[in-house]
Protein backbone atom coordinates (compact mmCIF):
# COMPACT_ATOMS: atom_id res chain seq x y z
CA UNK A 1 0.00 0.00 0.00
CA UNK A 2 0.99 3.59 -0.37
CA UNK A 3 -0.11 6.78 1.27
CA UNK A 4 0.32 10.43 0.31
CA UNK A 5 0.58 12.49 3.46
CA UNK A 6 2.16 15.32 5.39
CA UNK A 7 5.00 14.66 7.79
CA UNK A 8 6.35 16.57 10.76
CA UNK A 9 10.01 16.34 11.65
CA UNK A 10 11.47 18.73 14.15
CA UNK A 11 14.45 20.31 12.43
CA UNK A 12 16.87 22.89 13.74
CA UNK A 13 17.97 24.32 10.44
CA UNK A 14 15.48 24.60 7.63
CA UNK A 15 15.65 25.28 3.89
CA UNK A 16 12.58 25.48 1.68
CA UNK A 17 11.67 22.13 0.07
CA UNK A 18 14.94 20.57 1.25
CA UNK A 19 14.42 20.55 4.98
CA UNK A 20 11.30 21.91 6.63
CA UNK A 21 9.47 20.97 9.80
CA UNK A 22 6.43 19.89 7.84
CA UNK A 23 6.60 18.44 4.34
CA UNK A 24 4.62 16.27 1.94
CA UNK A 25 5.63 12.79 0.92
CA UNK A 26 4.48 9.36 -0.05
CA UNK A 27 5.37 6.25 1.86
CA UNK A 28 4.88 2.79 0.44
CA UNK A 29 4.75 -0.31 2.61
CA UNK A 30 4.65 -3.92 1.54
CA UNK A 31 4.81 -7.29 3.28
CA UNK A 32 6.09 -10.47 1.72
CA UNK A 33 6.36 -14.18 2.48
CA UNK A 34 10.07 -14.38 1.71
CA UNK A 35 13.11 -12.17 2.01
CA UNK A 36 13.91 -12.57 -1.69
CA UNK A 37 10.52 -11.18 -2.64
CA UNK A 38 10.99 -8.22 -0.31
CA UNK A 39 14.41 -7.38 -1.78
CA UNK A 40 13.00 -7.66 -5.29
CA UNK A 41 10.23 -5.25 -4.34
CA UNK A 42 12.59 -2.74 -2.69
CA UNK A 43 14.71 -2.71 -5.85
CA UNK A 44 11.69 -2.45 -8.13
CA UNK A 45 10.56 0.71 -6.33
CA UNK A 46 14.08 2.14 -6.43
CA UNK A 47 13.89 1.65 -10.21
CA UNK A 48 10.56 3.48 -10.29
CA UNK A 49 12.14 6.43 -8.46
CA UNK A 50 15.17 6.43 -10.76
CA UNK A 51 12.91 6.38 -13.81
CA UNK A 52 10.86 9.35 -12.58
CA UNK A 53 14.03 11.26 -11.64
CA UNK A 54 15.67 10.70 -15.02
CA UNK A 55 12.79 10.59 -17.52
CA UNK A 56 10.45 13.10 -15.88
CA UNK A 57 12.67 15.38 -13.79
CA UNK A 58 15.60 15.17 -16.27
CA UNK A 59 17.80 14.58 -13.22
CA UNK A 60 20.39 11.79 -13.54
CA UNK A 61 20.82 9.67 -10.41
CA UNK A 62 23.11 7.00 -9.04
CA UNK A 63 21.33 3.96 -7.61
CA UNK A 64 23.07 2.30 -4.72
CA UNK A 65 23.12 0.80 -1.25
CA UNK A 66 23.55 2.96 1.86
CA UNK A 67 26.41 2.08 4.21
CA UNK A 68 25.56 0.49 7.55
CA UNK A 69 26.18 3.84 9.25
CA UNK A 70 23.91 5.73 6.86
CA UNK A 71 21.04 3.28 6.41
CA UNK A 72 17.62 3.69 8.02
CA UNK A 73 18.02 2.30 11.53
CA UNK A 74 15.09 -0.08 11.18
CA UNK A 75 16.25 -1.58 7.89
CA UNK A 76 18.51 -4.49 7.00
CA UNK A 77 19.48 -2.52 3.93
CA UNK A 78 18.60 0.88 2.56
CA UNK A 79 18.84 1.75 -1.12
CA UNK A 80 18.96 5.31 -2.42
CA UNK A 81 19.11 7.40 -5.55
CA UNK A 82 21.60 10.26 -5.35
CA UNK A 83 21.62 13.28 -7.64
CA UNK A 84 24.19 16.03 -8.09
CA UNK A 85 23.06 19.62 -7.75
CA UNK A 86 24.65 22.47 -9.73
CA UNK A 87 26.93 23.29 -6.80
CA UNK A 88 28.20 19.72 -6.81
CA UNK A 89 26.46 18.76 -3.57
CA UNK A 90 24.62 15.46 -3.44
CA UNK A 91 20.90 15.22 -2.84
CA UNK A 92 19.37 11.97 -1.68
CA UNK A 93 16.29 12.00 -3.86
CA UNK A 94 14.55 8.81 -2.78
CA UNK A 95 15.02 5.77 -0.58
CA UNK A 96 13.75 2.21 -0.54
CA UNK A 97 14.28 -0.08 2.44
CA UNK A 98 14.54 -3.80 2.94
CA UNK A 99 13.14 -3.91 6.48
CA UNK A 100 13.67 -7.61 6.99
CA UNK A 101 11.46 -8.95 9.78
CA UNK A 102 12.26 -6.14 12.24
CA UNK A 103 8.85 -4.49 12.15
CA UNK A 104 6.99 -7.74 11.65
CA UNK A 105 8.51 -9.01 14.90
CA UNK A 106 7.97 -5.75 16.78
CA UNK A 107 4.30 -5.66 15.88
CA UNK A 108 3.68 -9.37 15.53
CA UNK A 109 2.62 -9.30 11.90
CA UNK A 110 2.34 -12.91 10.82
CA UNK A 111 0.98 -14.92 7.95
CA UNK A 112 0.12 -18.57 7.44
CA UNK A 113 2.71 -20.32 5.29
CA UNK A 114 2.15 -23.08 2.76
CA UNK A 115 2.92 -25.63 5.45
CA UNK A 116 0.24 -24.11 7.65
CA UNK A 117 2.68 -22.53 10.08
CA UNK A 118 2.64 -18.95 11.25
CA UNK A 119 5.60 -16.96 10.02
CA UNK A 120 6.65 -13.32 10.41
CA UNK A 121 6.34 -11.18 7.27
CA UNK A 122 9.25 -9.56 5.41
CA UNK A 123 8.61 -5.88 4.79
CA UNK A 124 9.75 -3.02 2.60
CA UNK A 125 9.12 0.70 2.74
CA UNK A 126 9.95 3.40 0.25
CA UNK A 127 9.41 7.12 -0.02
CA UNK A 128 10.01 10.38 -1.81
CA UNK A 129 8.98 13.86 -0.74
CA UNK A 130 8.62 17.49 -1.76
CA UNK A 131 12.42 17.53 -1.38
CA UNK A 132 12.38 16.37 -5.01
CA UNK A 133 11.19 19.85 -5.96
CA UNK A 134 14.30 21.31 -4.33
CA UNK A 135 16.36 18.87 -6.41
CA UNK A 136 14.50 19.85 -9.54
CA UNK A 137 15.17 23.54 -8.94
CA UNK A 138 18.86 23.03 -8.18
CA UNK A 139 19.34 20.81 -11.23
CA UNK A 140 18.13 23.11 -13.98
CA UNK A 141 17.48 26.68 -12.88
CA UNK A 142 19.82 29.54 -13.82
CA UNK A 143 20.66 33.11 -12.84
CA UNK A 144 17.47 34.34 -14.52
CA UNK A 145 15.31 32.14 -12.30
CA UNK A 146 13.42 28.89 -12.43
CA UNK A 147 13.85 26.42 -15.28
CA UNK A 148 11.42 23.52 -15.38
CA UNK A 149 11.67 20.44 -17.58
CA UNK A 150 8.63 20.45 -19.90
CA UNK A 151 7.16 17.29 -18.37
CA UNK A 152 6.83 19.06 -15.00
CA UNK A 153 5.89 22.54 -16.23
CA UNK A 154 2.31 23.38 -15.19
CA UNK A 155 2.15 25.88 -18.07
CA UNK A 156 4.11 24.80 -21.14
CA UNK A 157 3.74 27.94 -23.25
CA UNK A 158 2.64 31.53 -22.75
CA UNK A 159 1.82 33.89 -25.61
CA UNK A 160 2.63 37.56 -25.09
CA UNK A 161 0.73 39.85 -27.47
CA UNK A 162 2.59 43.01 -28.48
CA UNK A 163 0.87 46.18 -29.62
CA UNK A 164 1.34 49.90 -29.23
CA UNK A 165 -1.57 51.57 -30.91
CA UNK A 166 -5.22 50.97 -30.25
CA UNK A 167 -5.90 49.88 -33.82
CA UNK A 168 -3.22 47.17 -33.47
CA UNK A 169 -4.66 45.79 -30.25
CA UNK A 170 -7.83 44.22 -31.69
CA UNK A 171 -6.25 42.17 -34.50
CA UNK A 172 -3.23 41.13 -32.37
CA UNK A 173 -5.39 39.92 -29.47
CA UNK A 174 -7.78 38.16 -31.80
CA UNK A 175 -4.92 36.26 -33.47
CA UNK A 176 -3.22 35.62 -30.12
CA UNK A 177 -6.29 33.93 -28.68
CA UNK A 178 -6.90 31.94 -31.85
CA UNK A 179 -3.33 30.60 -31.92
CA UNK A 180 -3.19 30.03 -28.17
CA UNK A 181 -6.36 27.98 -28.30
CA UNK A 182 -4.97 25.86 -31.09
CA UNK A 183 -1.74 25.07 -29.23
CA UNK A 184 -3.00 25.05 -25.63
CA UNK A 185 -1.00 28.10 -24.57
CA UNK A 186 -1.96 30.77 -22.09
CA UNK A 187 -2.32 34.38 -23.32
CA UNK A 188 -0.86 37.04 -21.07
CA UNK A 189 -3.33 39.77 -21.86
CA UNK A 190 -2.70 41.86 -18.75
CA UNK A 191 -3.34 45.53 -19.38
CA UNK A 192 -0.83 48.03 -18.09
CA UNK A 193 2.07 45.58 -18.00
CA UNK A 194 4.73 46.00 -20.66
CA UNK A 195 5.73 43.03 -22.87
CA UNK A 196 9.21 43.22 -21.36
CA UNK A 197 7.82 42.85 -17.84
CA UNK A 198 5.71 39.93 -19.01
CA UNK A 199 8.72 38.11 -20.53
CA UNK A 200 10.60 38.67 -17.28
CA UNK A 201 7.66 37.39 -15.24
CA UNK A 202 7.34 34.06 -17.12
CA UNK A 203 11.08 33.59 -17.36
CA UNK A 204 11.36 33.63 -13.57
CA UNK A 205 8.51 31.16 -13.24
CA UNK A 206 10.20 28.63 -15.50
CA UNK A 207 7.67 28.49 -18.33
CA UNK A 208 9.47 26.45 -21.04
CA UNK A 209 8.26 28.42 -24.07
CA UNK A 210 7.26 32.04 -24.53
CA UNK A 211 5.67 33.15 -27.81
CA UNK A 212 5.62 36.72 -29.07
CA UNK A 213 3.07 38.05 -31.51
CA UNK A 214 3.10 41.66 -32.72
CA UNK A 215 1.68 43.64 -35.65
CA UNK A 216 4.69 42.84 -37.86
CA UNK A 217 4.33 39.12 -37.17
CA UNK A 218 0.67 39.41 -37.95
CA UNK A 219 1.43 40.99 -41.32
CA UNK A 220 3.95 38.29 -42.22
CA UNK A 221 1.92 35.42 -40.68
CA UNK A 222 4.83 34.60 -38.40
CA UNK A 223 5.25 34.07 -34.68
CA UNK A 224 8.33 34.18 -32.42
CA UNK A 225 9.16 31.24 -30.16
CA UNK A 226 11.66 31.54 -27.29
CA UNK A 227 13.06 28.64 -25.31
CA UNK A 228 13.57 29.22 -21.57
CA UNK A 229 16.68 27.10 -21.06
CA UNK A 230 18.80 28.23 -24.04
CA UNK A 231 17.21 31.62 -24.63
CA UNK A 232 17.17 30.88 -28.36
CA UNK A 233 14.50 32.55 -30.46
CA UNK A 234 13.07 31.24 -33.69
CA UNK A 235 10.65 32.91 -36.05
CA UNK A 236 8.31 30.55 -37.78
CA UNK A 237 5.10 30.62 -39.82
CA UNK A 238 1.97 30.55 -37.65
CA UNK A 239 0.81 27.49 -39.57
CA UNK A 240 3.78 25.50 -38.27
CA UNK A 241 3.67 26.46 -34.61
CA UNK A 242 1.27 23.69 -33.49
CA UNK A 243 3.55 21.00 -34.86
CA UNK A 244 6.74 22.72 -33.71
CA UNK A 245 5.89 23.11 -30.02
CA UNK A 246 5.82 19.40 -29.04
CA UNK A 247 9.12 18.89 -30.88
CA UNK A 248 10.81 21.80 -29.08
CA UNK A 249 9.48 20.67 -25.68
CA UNK A 250 10.73 17.17 -26.35
CA UNK A 251 14.16 18.50 -27.32
CA UNK A 252 14.30 20.72 -24.25
CA UNK A 253 13.48 17.77 -21.97
CA UNK A 254 16.35 15.79 -23.55
CA UNK A 255 18.80 18.71 -23.49
CA UNK A 256 18.18 19.41 -19.79
CA UNK A 257 18.85 15.78 -18.97
CA UNK A 258 22.00 15.72 -21.08
CA UNK A 259 23.33 18.94 -19.53
CA UNK A 260 22.77 17.52 -16.04
CA UNK A 261 24.37 14.23 -17.04
CA UNK A 262 27.42 16.01 -18.49
CA UNK A 263 27.76 18.05 -15.31
CA UNK A 264 27.58 14.91 -13.18
CA UNK A 265 30.24 13.23 -15.28
CA UNK A 266 32.63 16.15 -15.41
CA UNK A 267 32.33 16.62 -11.63
CA UNK A 268 32.95 12.99 -10.75
CA UNK A 269 36.56 12.26 -9.85
CA UNK A 270 38.53 9.21 -8.81
CA UNK A 271 40.65 9.30 -5.66
CA UNK A 272 43.08 6.71 -4.39
CA UNK A 273 43.91 8.10 -0.97
CA UNK A 274 42.05 9.67 1.91
CA UNK A 275 44.12 12.86 1.69
CA UNK A 276 43.12 13.18 -1.95
CA UNK A 277 39.42 12.84 -1.01
CA UNK A 278 39.86 15.40 1.73
CA UNK A 279 41.66 17.92 -0.45
CA UNK A 280 38.90 17.72 -3.06
CA UNK A 281 36.03 18.09 -0.61
CA UNK A 282 37.34 19.99 2.40
CA UNK A 283 36.42 23.50 1.25
CA UNK A 284 33.13 22.59 -0.42
CA UNK A 285 30.03 24.28 0.99
CA UNK A 286 26.45 24.73 -0.17
CA UNK A 287 27.15 28.45 -0.63
CA UNK A 288 30.48 28.30 -2.44
CA UNK A 289 29.79 25.16 -4.42
CA UNK A 290 32.60 23.37 -6.31
CA UNK A 291 31.34 20.06 -4.95
CA UNK A 292 32.35 16.78 -6.53
CA UNK A 293 31.40 13.14 -6.38
CA UNK A 294 34.59 11.37 -5.40
CA UNK A 295 34.77 7.69 -6.29
CA UNK A 296 37.01 5.81 -3.88
CA UNK A 297 37.46 2.33 -2.48
CA UNK A 298 36.16 2.50 1.09
CA UNK A 299 34.98 -0.30 3.33
CA UNK A 300 31.39 -0.37 4.59
CA UNK A 301 32.43 0.16 8.19
CA UNK A 302 31.01 2.87 10.51
CA UNK A 303 34.59 3.80 11.47
CA UNK A 304 35.26 4.76 7.83
CA UNK A 305 32.06 6.84 7.66
CA UNK A 306 33.19 8.58 10.85
CA UNK A 307 36.58 9.39 9.35
CA UNK A 308 34.90 11.18 6.39
CA UNK A 309 32.58 13.07 8.77
CA UNK A 310 35.70 14.87 10.07
CA UNK A 311 35.54 17.03 6.96
CA UNK A 312 31.74 16.79 6.71
CA UNK A 313 31.68 14.38 3.78
CA UNK A 314 29.59 11.22 3.63
CA UNK A 315 29.44 8.04 1.63
CA UNK A 316 26.33 8.72 -0.45
CA UNK A 317 25.96 5.13 -1.53
CA UNK A 318 27.68 2.07 -2.87
CA UNK A 319 26.54 2.05 -6.51
CA UNK A 320 24.66 -0.99 -7.75
CA UNK A 321 26.52 -0.63 -11.06
CA UNK A 322 28.67 2.05 -12.63
CA UNK A 323 31.67 2.58 -14.87
CA UNK A 324 34.04 2.64 -11.88
CA UNK A 325 33.19 -0.92 -10.89
CA UNK A 326 36.04 -3.12 -9.75
CA UNK A 327 37.78 -4.26 -6.56
CA UNK A 328 40.53 -2.40 -4.75
CA UNK A 329 41.98 -1.69 -1.33
CA UNK A 330 40.11 0.48 1.17
CA UNK A 331 41.89 3.85 1.34
CA UNK A 332 41.28 3.96 5.11
CA UNK A 333 41.72 0.41 6.39
CA UNK A 334 43.72 -1.13 3.54
CA UNK A 335 41.34 -4.07 3.39
CA UNK A 336 40.09 -5.42 0.05
CA UNK A 337 36.69 -4.06 -1.07
CA UNK A 338 34.51 -4.90 -4.05
CA UNK A 339 34.06 -1.48 -5.60
CA UNK A 340 34.35 2.29 -5.32
CA UNK A 341 31.74 4.22 -3.34
CA UNK A 342 30.39 7.75 -3.90
CA UNK A 343 31.81 10.27 -1.41
CA UNK A 344 30.39 13.81 -1.39
CA UNK A 345 29.07 16.64 0.66
CA UNK A 346 25.31 16.56 0.72
CA UNK A 347 22.09 18.36 1.60
CA UNK B 1 5.38 39.36 -5.36
CA UNK B 2 7.82 42.15 -5.91
CA UNK B 3 10.48 41.21 -8.41
CA UNK B 4 13.99 41.77 -7.19
CA UNK B 5 17.32 40.60 -8.58
CA UNK B 6 18.42 37.00 -8.30
CA UNK B 7 21.81 36.40 -6.68
CA UNK B 8 24.17 34.77 -9.23
CA UNK B 9 24.93 31.11 -8.52
CA UNK B 10 28.66 31.73 -8.46
CA UNK B 11 28.38 34.40 -5.78
CA UNK B 12 26.29 32.43 -3.29
CA UNK B 13 24.51 29.27 -4.39
CA UNK B 14 22.35 29.06 -1.26
CA UNK B 15 21.15 32.65 -1.67
CA UNK B 16 20.53 31.96 -5.38
CA UNK B 17 18.36 28.97 -4.47
CA UNK B 18 16.32 31.01 -2.03
CA UNK B 19 15.83 33.74 -4.65
CA UNK B 20 14.76 31.28 -7.36
CA UNK B 21 12.23 29.62 -5.04
CA UNK B 22 10.74 32.98 -4.05
CA UNK B 23 10.84 34.69 -7.45
CA UNK B 24 9.61 31.54 -9.20
CA UNK B 25 6.52 31.63 -7.00
CA UNK B 26 7.30 28.13 -5.77
CA UNK B 27 7.21 28.63 -2.00
CA UNK B 28 7.83 31.10 0.77
CA UNK B 29 8.66 30.72 4.44
CA UNK B 30 5.56 30.52 6.63
CA UNK B 31 6.35 33.51 8.77
CA UNK B 32 3.88 32.58 11.49
CA UNK B 33 5.25 29.05 11.93
CA UNK B 34 8.98 28.73 12.27
CA UNK B 35 10.61 26.19 9.98
CA UNK B 36 7.54 25.65 7.83
CA UNK B 37 6.84 26.80 4.27
CA UNK B 38 3.86 27.83 2.24
CA UNK B 39 3.95 25.92 -1.05
CA UNK B 40 2.67 28.45 -3.55
CA UNK B 41 0.52 27.81 -6.63
CA UNK B 42 3.40 27.28 -9.08
CA UNK B 43 5.20 24.97 -6.66
CA UNK B 44 2.10 22.99 -5.81
CA UNK B 45 1.25 22.56 -9.51
CA UNK B 46 4.72 21.05 -10.05
CA UNK B 47 4.15 18.73 -7.07
CA UNK B 48 0.81 17.64 -8.53
CA UNK B 49 2.46 16.72 -11.83
CA UNK B 50 5.20 14.84 -10.01
CA UNK B 51 2.62 13.05 -7.85
CA UNK B 52 0.74 11.97 -10.95
CA UNK B 53 3.88 10.55 -12.56
CA UNK B 54 4.73 8.61 -9.40
CA UNK B 55 1.21 7.49 -8.58
CA UNK B 56 0.65 6.07 -12.07
CA UNK B 57 3.78 3.98 -11.64
CA UNK B 58 2.78 2.83 -8.13
CA UNK B 59 -0.57 1.63 -9.48
CA UNK B 60 1.19 -0.09 -12.38
CA UNK B 61 3.31 -2.03 -9.87
CA UNK B 62 0.20 -3.14 -7.95
CA UNK B 63 0.11 -0.67 -5.09
CA UNK B 64 -3.04 0.96 -3.83
CA UNK B 65 -3.39 4.13 -1.83
CA UNK B 66 -4.62 4.23 1.77
CA UNK B 67 -4.43 6.70 4.58
CA UNK B 68 -3.20 6.04 8.11
CA UNK B 69 -3.82 8.19 11.18
CA UNK B 70 -1.56 11.12 11.87
CA UNK B 71 -1.55 10.33 15.59
CA UNK B 72 0.23 7.29 16.94
CA UNK B 73 0.18 6.20 20.59
CA UNK B 74 3.53 6.81 22.20
CA UNK B 75 3.73 3.20 23.37
CA UNK B 76 3.91 2.06 19.73
CA UNK B 77 6.95 4.17 19.08
CA UNK B 78 8.58 2.93 22.24
CA UNK B 79 7.98 -0.60 21.02
CA UNK B 80 9.70 0.20 17.78
CA UNK B 81 12.61 1.78 19.63
CA UNK B 82 13.08 -1.44 21.63
CA UNK B 83 13.32 -3.55 18.50
CA UNK B 84 15.25 -1.21 16.31
CA UNK B 85 18.72 -0.27 17.35
CA UNK B 86 19.68 3.33 16.72
CA UNK B 87 16.13 4.53 16.29
CA UNK B 88 15.89 8.25 17.06
CA UNK B 89 12.63 9.92 16.07
CA UNK B 90 12.60 13.66 15.46
CA UNK B 91 8.95 13.61 16.35
CA UNK B 92 6.54 16.02 17.93
CA UNK B 93 4.34 14.96 20.81
CA UNK B 94 0.81 16.14 21.53
CA UNK B 95 0.52 16.53 25.27
CA UNK B 96 -2.61 18.63 25.63
CA UNK B 97 -5.90 18.12 23.85
CA UNK B 98 -9.48 18.88 24.74
CA UNK B 99 -8.16 21.08 27.49
CA UNK B 100 -6.63 18.14 29.33
CA UNK B 101 -3.16 16.71 29.58
CA UNK B 102 -2.75 13.46 27.69
CA UNK B 103 -0.68 10.44 28.55
CA UNK B 104 -0.95 8.29 25.47
CA UNK B 105 -1.00 10.30 22.28
CA UNK B 106 1.93 11.08 20.08
CA UNK B 107 1.80 13.08 16.96
CA UNK B 108 4.15 11.76 14.40
CA UNK B 109 3.34 11.62 10.80
CA UNK B 110 6.70 10.12 10.32
CA UNK B 111 6.15 6.56 11.26
CA UNK B 112 2.72 5.61 10.18
CA UNK B 113 4.02 2.18 9.37
CA UNK B 114 2.96 1.24 12.85
CA UNK B 115 -0.60 1.65 11.70
CA UNK B 116 -0.10 -1.21 9.32
CA UNK B 117 0.63 -3.46 12.26
CA UNK B 118 -2.86 -2.74 13.56
CA UNK B 119 -4.38 -4.08 10.39
CA UNK B 120 -2.11 -7.09 10.17
CA UNK B 121 -3.04 -9.67 7.62
CA UNK B 122 -4.49 -12.90 8.92
CA UNK B 123 -5.48 -16.20 7.39
CA UNK B 124 -3.59 -15.45 4.22
CA UNK B 125 -2.38 -18.24 2.03
CA UNK B 126 1.21 -19.18 1.54
CA UNK B 127 3.32 -17.41 -1.03
CA UNK B 128 0.93 -14.52 -1.17
CA UNK B 129 2.46 -11.10 -1.26
CA UNK B 130 0.64 -8.75 1.00
CA UNK B 131 0.93 -5.78 -1.27
CA UNK B 132 -2.44 -4.57 -0.12
CA UNK B 133 -3.40 -4.62 3.48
Amino acid sequence: VNQWANVIRWELRTRMFLRTTEFLWQEGHTAHATHDEAVEEALRMLDVYAEVAEDVMAMPVIKGVKTRAEKFAGALRSYSIEAMMQNGLALQAGTSHDLGQNFGKAFNVQFQSKEGQLDTVWQTSWGVSTRLIGGLIMSHSDDKGLVLPPKLAPVKAVLVPIYRKDDEKGPVLEAAHRIAKEIGAKVDGREGTSPGAKFFHWERRGVPLVLELGPRDLASNNIVLKRRDTGTKEILPQSEIAARIPAVLDQMQKDLYQAAKDRLQSNTLLANSLSEVESILREVTAEKGCGKFVMAHIKDDPACDARLKEFKATIRNIPLTDQYDGPGKCIITGEPVDRRVVVAKAY
Amino acid sequence: MAESPITPRTRDFAAWYQDVVLQGDMAEPAEIVKGCMVIKANGYAVWELLQRELDTRFKATNHQNMYFPLLIPKSFLEKEAEHVEGFSPELAVVTIAGGKELEELTSSARLRKQSSAISSPSGSKAGATFRCW
